[in-house]
């Protein structure tokens, strides 16, 4: 079913705006260079925001996927 | 072109107009023109005055207060806050971004305290960041300087505490819920958003026959704002936020940006003499920079502001429909017993900018300030100096 393999999966479910970027964020700081971050959220505004963030940083967002009730965006570390 | 042409056409505009997000710049400059246009007609907008007035009518329905003297609907506060949710919750149907969302219960305690804390702030500061900060600034208050900093500072302090509890607070999610409704809801929001639009329309043109006309205009411009602040995400706490949490500052630009034209447009009017010179300039600094610092601190509890509290409440976000509601009924009660407009005023008189050198030293001065803001923000997104982790 996963487009993507992830190392690790951040469940952001029900949390808003800037709940799932700063636990991205925290998340990231301990990831390998190269790995998958999975992050499963429900907050409409996770779709700008994630791009825009990993613009950012330099990693590289992959895209999301339309689940059963939340959508799963996925992220890989520079 | 035949028919068929003729709808893909249209179904791609649409899709361009409610599928994606707008640029924030654009909602910047649509906001001040709506802004301005509000103003023009008479009532400069404001969120927490109508919130208020929610407020004062849920404890007056419970037996805990006197009736209010403001009509719960037809008032220019309430109005303005009325039409504020019903755009943004008619947009989020256009969009088919309606949707319930449940959060954990310590989200919806934060939305809770976060809530009653906006209530407080916005109480000293005679407003929230719209009317405290981007409508008092523009319309040249000092306060509203004074609301920028405690703003700021409101939100750092905000951000340590939300980097403590990530750290510190594990927070279970709630199962994911079957989608209720299936995919036809989704499929029909659209009309339904389309047909709620016509209704306000009609709404407005009826308050007019009725020699509401004034109400009418301001139910339109309110609910156009809540249109455009929902398809933008147009998000004020960000301004103050962003750049200390990832370091981008597009939502500040904007912010900025607007606020710069609306200044421009509301002196104007002043000027000419099409609204009064005292008009939302109505409190002390102090209060705008004592308040902002409790409103900055309790809109990253909450993750809205005034009106980012009222537009994410119309797309169905439970915490933020909890955060309005103790919004409203803690700055009804603080407004009515702790900072009344007597404890406002042994602070001092407020201050008209123009005041001090003529209208066009005003304009200058908060033109290098809004400016200012936004190039220290730039600077710190190529640096990296104030980004706190």
């Amino acid at each position: 079913m996963a487009e993507y393999k992830a190392d690790e999966i951040l469940d952001a479910r029900g949390l808003s705006c800037p709940m799932p970027i700063l636990k991205t964020k925290k998340l990231m700081k301990d990831m390998k260079s190269g790995q998958i971050l999975e992050i499963q959220g429900t907050d409409p505004g996770t779709k700008n925001d994630l791009p825009a963030y990993a613009s950012r940083t330099g990693d590289e967002y992959l895209g999301m996927e339309q689940r059963d009730g939340y959508i799963s965006f996925f992220i890989k570390k520079k | 072109m035949s028919d068929n042409a003729l709808v893909g056409k249209f179904k791609q505009g649409y899709e361009s107009l409610f599928e994606q997000n707008w640029p924030l710049w654009v909602g910047a400059v649509l906001i001040a023109f709506l802004a301005v246009l509000a103003a023009a007609v008479g009532r400069p907008w404001g969120v927490v005055g109508g919130i208020r007035v929610w407020g004062d009518w849920i404890w007056y329905a419970v037996g805990l207060a006197p009736r209010p003297v403001n009509h719960l609907f037809l008032s220019d506060g309430a109005i303005l806050t009325w039409g504020l949710l019903a755009g943004a919750f008619g947009s989020a149907l256009l969009s088919r971004q309606l949707a319930w969302t449940m959060a954990p219960a310590w989200e919806l305690g934060k939305g809770l305290v976060g809530g009653i804390l906006l209530g407080i702030g916005s109480g000293m500061a005679g407003g929230c960041n719209v009317g405290g900060f981007y409508t008092a600034l523009a319309a040249g208050s000092v306060s509203g300087f004074a609301m920028l900093i405690g703003l700021i500072a409101g939100a750092v302090v905000g951000l340590k505490y939300l980097l403590w509890e990530i750290e510190h607070v594990t927070i279970k999610s709630p199962a994911p819920k079957e989608k209720s409704g299936g995919a036809d809801w989704t499929k029909s929001q659209p009309w339904l958003g389309a047909l709620f639009f016509a209704g306000l329309i009609v709404a407005a043109y009826a308050l007019s026959l009725n020699a509401y006309t004034t109400t009418g205009l301001l139910l339109v411009i309110a609910a156009g704002i809540g249109l455009v602040i929902q398809r933008c995400r147009f998000c004020f706490v960000r301004a103050f936020r962003d750049p200390f949490m990832t370091g981008e500052s597009v939502a500040t630009k904007a912010v900025a940006l607007s606020t710069l034209l609306c200044l421009l447009g509301i002196m104007i009017l002043k000027w000419t003499g099409a609204l009064p010179e005292q008009s939302y300039v109505y409190h002390h600094w102090i209060g705008g920079l004592v308040g902002g610092a409790i409103f900055g601190f309790g809109m990253l509890l909450t993750g809205g502001c005034g009106s980012g509290s009222v537009w994410r409440a119309g797309e169905g976000q439970v915490k933020l429909i909890i955060a309005v509601l103790a919004f409203a009924l803690s700055n009804s009660l603080f407004r009515a017993h702790v900072w009344t407009p007597t404890v406002a005023k042994a602070w001092g008189d407020p201050f008209f900018l123009p005041q001090l050198g003529g209208y066009f030293w005003a304009l200058i001065i908060t033109g290098v300030v809004l400016i200012a803001w936004w190039a220290l923000t730039a600077w710190n997104e190529e640096t990296d100096k104030l980004t706190m982790y």
